[in-house]
């Protein structure tokens, strides 16, 4: 009998999906109707996918409405602004510094083992600040409860 | 164009919930299509169709990248069974809700996201086929397959 139920079902098979979501053209519409006219099976097949159809429709899959997601775009519009504001805040310093360096380096009064010292306890200060930097930034990007708040 | 983001929000999270089985990855799968979006507005085309379609690929594309990184295709189907057969929840239509949940987490994860982009957010046929990618002549027999599927665990789940 399942089989015989199978055999009549695939009559008009996908069609079935078509019809109930509209999408057939008149001639396949037409042909649909009067297949489950004629079959029980198919009919009782197009009922039980249309009400598959509103139960998915009525299904709650999301529990997150236009207002979250409206509050995360402004998060947005937030983090690009300070996005932002580093990048001119960090591009300035780094022009300040190159134009100190390049004022120090051009300065003939300063004996060149001076100028040595200072570039050698500048860069250390820079070298470790960098790899500090790298390694919180590192963390921040694997850590998966850089959002819990306690 | 925010103002139509934030109402296509929901949906995206819906769909990548199905894709992600997590409810936290797939908000920042959504989030970081609204940074994508936002960022260059110009990416979305009006005059090659809607805006849904186009951000709901977005998302998708979005989520494959994450499961890639993850490195692990298949999403585990208990995170999304959601834990909903609560007390409170005696009402029929709320059981149903919950007995369509369990179903579409045991079916594969290209039939979930088929039946949820038709079923749940009434994508068209030709909609659906721009969002997946695929021939249009295709939707109908992958949509109608994976609607059986989902009834047949519906009813696995009911015995």
């Amino acid at each position: 009998m399942a089989s015989k139920n199978r055999t009549i079902g695939d009559h008009v098979g996908a069609l079935l999906s078509g019809y109930i979501d509209g999408e057939l053209t008149q001639q396949e519409g037409q042909r649909v109707e009067l297949h489950c006219d004629a079959c029980a099976d198919c009919r009782q097949e197009l009922g039980d996918l249309r009400a598959l159809r509103d139960d998915v429709g009525n299904a709650r899959l999301s529990e997150m409405g236009e207002d979250v997601w409206r509050e995360k775009m402004d998060d947005t519009t937030v983090r690009v602004s300070r996005g932002i504001g580093w990048l001119l805040f960090i591009g300035g310093i780094l022009i300040a510094a190159g134009m100190a360096i390049y004022e120090f380096i051009i300065d003939s009064s300063i004996e060149p083992w001076v100028k040595f010292l200072f570039a050698a306890i500048y860069g250390g200060l820079a070298l470790l600040f960098l790899s500090v930097l790298r390694q919180r930034l590192l963390e921040r990007k694997t850590d998966k409860y850089r959002d819990v708040e306690i | 164009m925010r103002q139509e983001l934030a109402q296509l929000g929901g949906g995206a999270h819906a769909l990548a919930i199905q894709l992600l089985g997590n409810a936290d990855d797939a908000a920042d799968a959504v989030h970081d299509a609204f940074e994508t979006a936002l960022s260059r507005p110009d990416a979305y085309d009006a005059a090659k169709g809607p805006l849904k379609p186009w951000f709901l690929r977005v998302v998708r594309n979005r989520c494959f990248d994450m499961l890639r990184r993850r490195r692990d295709s298949d999403v585990p189907v208990d995170s999304l069974i959601d834990s909903c057969a609560t007390p409170d929840e005696a009402l029929d239509t709320a059981q149903r809700a919950c007995a369509i949940n369990q179903a579409l987490a045991r079916i594969a994860t290209e039939k979930r996201e088929i039946v949820v982009l038709r079923d749940y957010l009434d994508l068209s046929y030709a909609e659906i086929a721009d969002v997946l990618r695929i021939a249009p002549g295709t939707v109908m027999s992958r949509l109608h397959r994976a609607r059986l599927a989902l009834k047949e665990a519906l009813n696995t789940d009911g015995k």
